[in-house]
């Protein structure tokens, strides 16, 4: 009966936990936002995640093949490509290419992450990665918004009337219209100094994702739905999305208190563009961020005020994506600077 | 006077809380445990030196006779359990060291030792002095029965001044009830060691500190005449694993927080487990020596879990048979609790006076990502740091030992770690972050030429 016993170190039991589970959970939580842009932008916004999924999945195989692992499919289970895949989508326009997309999630995880040496080695947020290979490889595709399908083309939308242009897209079969975002918008309304006046229906559009925008992060609310979830879950912790939020929040604040005509409401700055996905999805992938809770406040306050920074000061309409990437080439040092004091304290030694 | 009750409280943060399994045994009173034919005691089952033995082969024994001792400051004296003779003084298994020098004991008494009853409520201790109770404790070589193993003739020495002891009956280890039964049974010989140990140490506060799982025994505790009449405060407290840690404990009960690399006296305090209590009154009172131990034989394989009263020295194997087989493939037999016990992978390895349990664990409760010992990379998510009870980084300290960069285990305090396990508990990603850490201790040992190679 004991033939086969095992010797491993202390302890012999563990919780049921493993990182499949833990990004399955991401996964769940994206289901939120993947529904939002499926009632937006209609089948369309599933037949793109689908190919920035499948597309993550294959170049991570390819990669395992090229590095000669034994079993290359093996680290597919882990589920953390899928994930890459499905915030890459997210965060492309909604009538992306599906072969720019596929080469951007090919980027994403050989450049931005087996290169490093797979999951948990890479300094950098991969979609994020393979999202400012996109922008800086197809400007125009990048910044090509359509407006939801949701929205009847008569009604007068933010931005509209300056920028609706017709495009074919030949997959979905439909005809859409595009339109600037609202963080496009107030871009413009600072340069020409001509006033961001924000409607009450245009944050409550934003919050529930009736505007242009990236595929996935134009509903506030679904996002919010999606992080909770995270929250409850405990995939996540409440550091890094409150540090993000309240770090554009003050900022925005002090902009919009300083002339209020310039610039739009920090209301509207948190519910538009990327800032709920980053503060809940992107910004929390652990692998880029800090490891201690000072670490992330740290973290996510730097990711807020630099997104508010490229917002207000910058050239970019949106700034999650650089902030982002920004914030993680500093997560190292962080780290070594947020180094935890032992309960005991620090011994003399 | 009243008893104090504090409920519910538990300051040490981190911690884990797993299934408990207490189930299995907790309703089992102590019982005999089985005859053995031949004991197997290792020359060192405490922190300190090794004994020298006094015995050679072909040399008969008595039950009791001191068969091993050392000159050093730090150590205990091992005893005979049984009448006997001496068949080896050898290397044997042994459950820490893998081997170690032993003497084993032939026997051919019929039956295991008679579970001893309890005292009597009316104890008085005036007729010892606190040298006395010392020096019968030292003879008697008893030593932390909760797990470490550190000589108590040394604890409760009156230098340097200790003003509280804490007596551990928190027990936060999943599967074992040893201590529980203990309380629930032995309540008048803990309280008379508990007296015997506060006189000897001089300490003037005694807290009698149990988690709040264990309603029946603070109730026996709480309702024992001299525990009011001797002044014990009894702290009730959170069920949290490791509530039972000795600086986990200190902080909970005092909101005292013990140095990094410090000791308990150094702040004034003098912790021991419920079990050494009883052990010190029967080294005192009846001048027996430390030769048996209550053991938790338990797992969901073995037949007939239960509390066994056995001889130090039986082996593994023997008490598992005792307790009616397996009914189940077991996979992994562990001396002590699933957090912190020792795998063994020779069920001759005997018990030692530090051993409170046998679990045998199944496939399924090991689960089967540690069965295979698949580990996956870190995603440096941090639940090991919310773990650590002592605040430590333990994926930082794991990956430096992984990479033999001993200076930065060192930097992030690898010597602080109590090697409770709560990290590698709770990882995703499987990583035995708790094994690479001990491991990289006895490098650094070896580094420091502590140890040989």
């Amino acid at each position: 009966m004991l033939s086969d016993i095992r010797v491993t170190p202390s302890p012999h039991i563990s919780q049921a936990l493993s990182t499949r589970r833990v990004m399955g959970d991401v996964i769940i939580g994206l289901m939120f936002p993947l529904a939002a842009a499926a009632y937006y932008f209609r089948w369309y916004a599933l037949t793109l995640t689908g190919t920035c999924v499948i597309s993550c999945m294959i170049t991570e195989y390819l990669c395992n093949l090229l590095r000669r692992k034994p079993k290359p499919a093996d680290s597919l289970g882990d589920l953390s490509a899928a994930v890459t895949g499905m915030i890459l989508a997210f965060s492309v326009p909604p009538a992306f290419p599906l072969w720019a997309a596929v080469i951007g999630s090919a980027f994403a995880i050989a450049i931005g992450k087996m290169v490093f040496g797979g999951l948990g080695s890479n300094i950098f947020n991969p979609a994020m990665a393979g999202r400012a290979f996109l922008t800086a490889s197809f400007g125009l595709l990048m910044t090509t918004w359509t407006i939801p399908a949701t929205i009847d083309i008569k009604m007068s939308v933010i931005g509209s009337a300056e920028a609706t242009d017709s495009v074919t897209m030949a997959e979905a079969g439909v005809v859409a219209r595009t339109q600037a975002t609202p963080l496009a918008h107030s871009k413009e309304a600072i340069k020409s100094k001509s006033g961001a006046k924000v409607l009450d229906e245009q944050i409550k559009a934003a919050f529930l994702g009736e505007v242009g925008g990236c595929l996935g992060e134009t509903s506030a609310l679904a996002l919010l739905l999606g992080g909770a979830y995270l929250l409850i879950r405990k995939t996540i912790t409440i550091h890094i999305p409150a540090a993000v939020l309240l770090g554009a929040f003050v900022f925005a604040s002090i902009a919009w208190l300083i002339n209020p005509d310039a610039y739009m409401s920090p209301v509207m700055h948190l519910v538009s563009g990327g800032l709920f996905i980053c503060a809940f999805f992107i910004a929390t992938d652990p692998v880029t961020a800090p490891l201690t809770k000072k670490g992330m406040w740290l973290f996510g306050i730097g990711v807020g005020t630099l997104t508010m920074l490229i917002r207000i000061i910058g050239e970019y309409p949106g700034g999650v994506m650089y902030s982002v990437l920004l914030m993680n080439a500093l997560t190292p040092l962080i780290d070594r600077l947020c180094k935890l004091r032992p309960a005991g304290g620090i011994p003399d030694a | 006077m009243p008893v104090l009750m504090a409920k519910g409280k538990y300051k040490f943060s981190g911690g884990v809380h797993p299934p408990d399994y207490k189930g299995l045994t907790e309703a089992q009173a102590i019982k005999a445990g089985p005859a053995v034919k031949q004991v197997t005691i290792p020359l060192s089952q405490h922190i300190g030196a090794v004994c020298q033995p006094l015995v050679n082969k072909g040399d008969a024994v008595e039950a009791g006779q001191m068969v091993g001792k050392s000159e050093a400051f730090v150590s205990a004296p091992v005893h005979s359990p049984v009448k006997g003779k001496v068949k080896e003084v050898g290397l044997a298994s042994h459950v820490v060291l893998g081997r170690c020098l032993s003497v084993i004991i032939e026997t051919d008494e019929s039956s295991g030792a008679a579970v001893p009853a309890d005292f009597g409520a009316d104890f008085d201790d005036s007729g010892f002095t606190g040298e006395q109770i010392c020096n019968a404790v030292a003879l008697a070589g008893i030593v932390g029965m909760g797990g470490a193993g550190f000589p108590t003739r040394i604890k409760i020495d009156p230098a340097p001044p200790k003003e509280t002891l804490i007596i551990n009956g928190c027990e936060c280890e999943p599967f074992i009830t040893c201590d529980y039964r203990l309380i629930l049974e032995w309540t008048n010989k803990i309280v008379t060691g508990i007296r015997l140990a506060r006189k000897a140490a001089g300490c003037k506060r005694v807290i009698f500190a149990i988690e709040d799982n264990k309603p029946r025994a603070i109730e026996a505790f709480r309702l024992n005449r001299q525990v009011e009449s001797n002044d014990i405060e009894v702290v009730e407290l959170k069920t949290r694993y490791p509530q039972g840690g000795e600086r986990q404990l200190i902080n909970s009960v005092l909101g005292k927080q013990v140095a990094t690399g410090g000791i308990p006296p150094a702040i004034g305090v003098l912790v021991m487990n419920v079990a050494t209590a009883a052990a010190v009154a029967e080294a005192v009172v009846q001048r027996r020596p430390l030769t048996h131990r209550v053991v938790t034989v338990t797992g969901q394989a073995i037949a007939e879990p239960a509390n066994l009263y056995v001889a130090i020295g039986t082996s593994a194997g023997e008490l598992i048979e005792f307790c009616g087989g397996l009914t189940q493939k077991g996979a992994k037999v562990v001396m002590g609790g699933p957090m912190t016990g020792v795998a063994i992978a020779d069920l001759s390895t005997p018990i030692t006076k530090t051993t409170g349990a046998i679990t045998v664990l199944t496939k399924r409760q090991i689960g089967r990502a540690k069965l295979e010992q698949r580990q996956t990379p870190c995603i440096r998510c941090g639940r090991c740091i919310e773990a650590c009870p002592e605040k430590l980084n333990p994926t930082k300290i794991a990956h430096a030992v992984m990479h033999n960069m001993m200076d930065v285990a060192k930097d992030y305090y690898i010597s602080a770690c109590i090697e409770c396990g709560c990290c590698s508990y709770v990882c995703p990603a499987n990583i035995e972050l708790t094994g690479y850490i001990k491991t990289g201790k006895v490098l650094l040992a070896r580094q420091q030429k502590k140890i040989p190679q």
